[in-house]
């Protein structure tokens, strides 16, 4: 596959345009689900479709993707809904619930696709890719369904901006201040389950919370802003869906579902390792640099307790007195002469007026911070 | 043996075998991770068939469970850093590594006989084929025989460990204080339930491993909060639900792991509906007796608390009140049942009954003891709400 394939090839410019799309939209919503705290609702709506594909099909015998993408809207609602009936009238716990719901409407799915299979008239050879996804089925009409709910859901998304941040940081004041918190709550959860559907095809049910997820959980790292995060979400999940859709494309065998989910995986990763402020690596390296910082003062104030004892501060002291003090190197020396604390001469070392007066103050907390 | 015995008994021990683990998990509120250790062990089971080039190798099933384990591990590595909370940890992991066994197991289509299908749904029917000879002997299925070791291995581990299982999942905080590692109990839960998992998957696919862990437990603790009972009732409900779902399976002609758990799956739904005391319908019962209660104890205080003609007069009480019609209908009908008020040319006046009663229920509340008012209702109440 050459790269000017994607300009020029119709059926991939079109497969293309829809992981993007889905991407962006999974991006989107999937940061609400991950700042609720939801993140496993996708994994269990996603398999709770399952069995709505199969009814659809069942009833109308047609393979309009429309028909099928309806019953799995309802299916997964119907998860949703037994799912918080589960939570909230029984002592059964949020992971048991989920899990519950997750694996028995899938069994039941897996029952009623064998049970299509068998069946001697049906044109079944389509439901299939509902499971892992299959990119390459995608055609003009689909990209247009997913581009249309993308367009609602960021109209909705921006009508009720302020409602959905203030349930998602303070939901007791938005009660409080007498929003509607049941409906918003509604309207956020149908829209994840819509996001969710629309991504069955391409990136299937076993796959799709990752979808959901994992541009999200990569976007939170890089900001603390909701809207930034948002965007940031719908942008990794775009490129996800673009770059899977590309290496999937270009090997023979390799279905897009998983291929995106692993782009998208990388994201993540490094997410976790670069991003500035949250990331490993950097606290890794605050966390060092503190320590040395800590290391220096400490022999500051070693230095200190020679020096107080003398009238006069910056007498020079022989460097191996501080000997019997495991925390001084020659480089420590040469830092704190850097910073104008101490002067070094030979092989003595004086303490300045500012090193003195910086030891003295060390663990006076009461000094306005530098 | 014929096949059809095979089979059921390979469900059976294999429903049993998930029943007990899964009991834990429930109690423990660790269902999910059973639901990523059944996916991310694929990538596991796919290398150690390309080492062992057989599946019901017992080096698979360690290599496999291995993984499992990492999964577990690194799970709690991400929730350390702080930077995403456990479920999104989980939910990140799980994908990642099947999705990593679905692109091995396709690049690899030739040499390996796993095929996605297989990886969901296992494949029950052909297990009897595989079979254990000794010697030219035939000793009966290697599934069998590998999930009954592992289900003697469980029960084994169960009964010499079960006080410190039960002390460490119900008070964390003395098991620990008690000196029993809570690390161990939890890798040694996990080890067994990765264990339990790869050789299940075998026969029943990643997914439905997941419904015949958590299933069996969570309807059994609709029904009782007894440990002992808990993990009877669930691996009895699983061998149920693996013997029902083979008969439904050859009824429909359709998959039999997906008849399983759709067995098991209105096993739940019967017992979420219907069972005594924390069913759906015991609980919505209770709500609403609970609320016409209610209202009557505050109809009681009202009328104790107005005692001049003028204000107990029905049509005053309507409008002060504001109640719904049929409520306060439903009220006042249950308050004269039970011989609590009397009604006298529309005045309604309290009984020395009811009198008595809501001087004792005020008592209650004004020391804080509300919930006495509930035994006291047994007896004063001649019918309930």
């Amino acid at each position: 596959m050459e790269l000017t394939d994607f300009f020029t090839n119709y059926t991939l410019r079109t497969i293309t345009l829809g992981t993007a799309v889905l991407g962006a939209i999974c991006g989107m919503l999937g940061s609400f689900a991950v700042l609720r705290k939801q993140s496993l609702l996708g994994d269990a709506i996603s398999h709770a479709a399952l069995p709505g594909i199969a009814i659809a099909f069942l009833i109308t015998s047609a393979k309009d993707s429309n028909i099928l993408l309806l019953g799995a809207l309802v299916s997964g609602l119907i998860g949703v809904f037994w799912i918080r009936g589960i939570i909230t009238k029984t002592h059964l716990k949020t992971d048991t619930a989920l899990g519950l719901i997750l694996s028995l409407f899938f069994g039941f799915g897996m029952l009623l696709l064998t049970y299509i299979q068998k069946q001697p008239n049906a044109n079944q050879a389509g439901l299939d890719k509902y499971l892992f996804g299959q990119a390459a089925t995608l055609v003009e009409s689909d990209v247009r369904l997913m581009l249309i709910v993308t367009g609602i859901s960021l109209i909705i998304l921006l009508l009720f901006w302020k409602e959905f941040k203030l349930l998602l940081f303070d939901k007791n004041y938005a009660l409080t201040l007498g929003f509607n918190t049941r409906f918003i709550d509604g309207l956020i959860s149908f829209l994840i389950v819509l996001a969710i559907v629309i991504g069955l095809q391409t990136v299937g049910v076993v796959l799709m919370s990752a979808m959901l997820l994992a541009p999200a959980a990569a976007a939170r790292q890089w900001t603390n802003s909701l809207g930034v995060m948002v965007g940031l979400a719908a942008i990794f999940g775009a490129c996800s869906g673009v770059f899977g859709t590309a290496i999937s494309a270009s090997q023979p065998g390799l279905s897009t579902g998983p291929v995106i989910v692993l782009v998208a995986a990388v994201f993540v990763t490094v997410s976790f390792i670069f991003s500035p402020e949250r990331g490993i690596l950097f606290k890794q390296l605050r966390l060092i640099r503190n320590r040395r910082e800590l290391e220096l003062k400490k022999t500051l104030y070693f230095m200190y307790d020679i020096v107080r004892k003398h009238e006069d501060v910056s007498r020079p002291h022989a460097i191996r007195i501080l000997n019997n003090f495991q925390g001084f190197t020659k480089n420590t020396l040469s830092q704190l002469a850097e910073k104008d604390w101490i002067t070094i001469q030979g092989q003595n070392w004086s303490m300045t007026s500012t090193g003195f007066e910086t030891a003295a103050n060390l663990y006076n907390k009461n000094l306005p911070e530098p | 043996m014929n096949p059809m015995l095979e089979i059921q008994l390979i469900a059976a021990v294999t429903a049993a075998a998930c029943a007990v683990p899964g009991v834990f998990l429930v109690l423990r509120k660790m269902a999910l991770i059973s639901d990523a250790i059944s996916h991310s062990i694929l990538p596991g089971i796919v290398i150690g068939f390309f080492i062992t080039h057989d599946l019901a190798s017992p080096w698979l099933i360690i290599l496999a469970a291995f993984s499992g384990i990492i999964t577990v591990v690194l799970v709690e590595m991400i929730q350390k850093t702080g930077l995403v909370k456990e479920d999104t940890a989980i939910g990140l992991v799980f994908p990642a590594l099947f999705s990593i066994g679905v692109i091995l197991i396709a690049q690899n289509a030739n040499d390996v006989h796993l095929d996605v299908d297989a990886v969901l749904l296992g494949d029950l029917a052909f297990a009897p084929f595989d079979r254990w000879m000794v010697d030219g002997s035939d000793w009966g299925p290697k599934g069998l025989w590998i999930i009954s070791i592992i289900l003697l291995i469980s029960l084994a581990l169960l009964v010499a460990f079960y006080k410190e299982l039960k002390l460490s999942t119900f008070d964390l905080g003395l098991s620990s204080a008690l000196g029993f590692s809570p690390v161990l109990i939890h890798y040694g839960l996990m080890s067994v339930a990765s264990v339990t998992t790869v050789a299940a998957f075998d026969a029943v696919g990643a997914i439905l491993v997941v419904a015949l862990m958590i299933a069996p437990a969570a309807t059994a603790y609709l029904l009782t909060v007894d440990l002992k009972r808990m993990l009877l009732l669930s691996v009895l409900f699983g061998i149920a639900s693996a013997i029902g779902g083979y008969w439904m399976a050859r009824l429909l002609d359709a998959s039999i792991s997906g008849s399983i758990t759709t067995v098991l799956g209105l096993l739940f739904l019967t017992v979420y509906l219907l069972a005594p005391n924390k069913g759906l319908i015991a609980v919505l019962f209770r709500q609403s007796r609970q609320r016409i209660e209610v209202s009557l104890l505050t109809f009681l205080l009202h009328l104790n608390n107005h005692d001049s003609l003028e204000e107990r007069r029905v049509a005053h009480l309507q409008e002060h009140i504001n109640w719904h019609r049929v409520r306060a209908n439903s009220v006042l009908d249950l308050a004269v049942k039970n011989n609590m008020i009397i009604i006298e040319d529309e005045v309604v006046s309290l009984t020395d009954k009811g009198l008595e009663f809501t001087e004792r229920a005020l008592d209650y509340i004004m020391t804080n003891k509300d919930e006495k008012i509930e035994d006291m209702k047994d007896d004063f109440f001649l019918f309930r709400g």
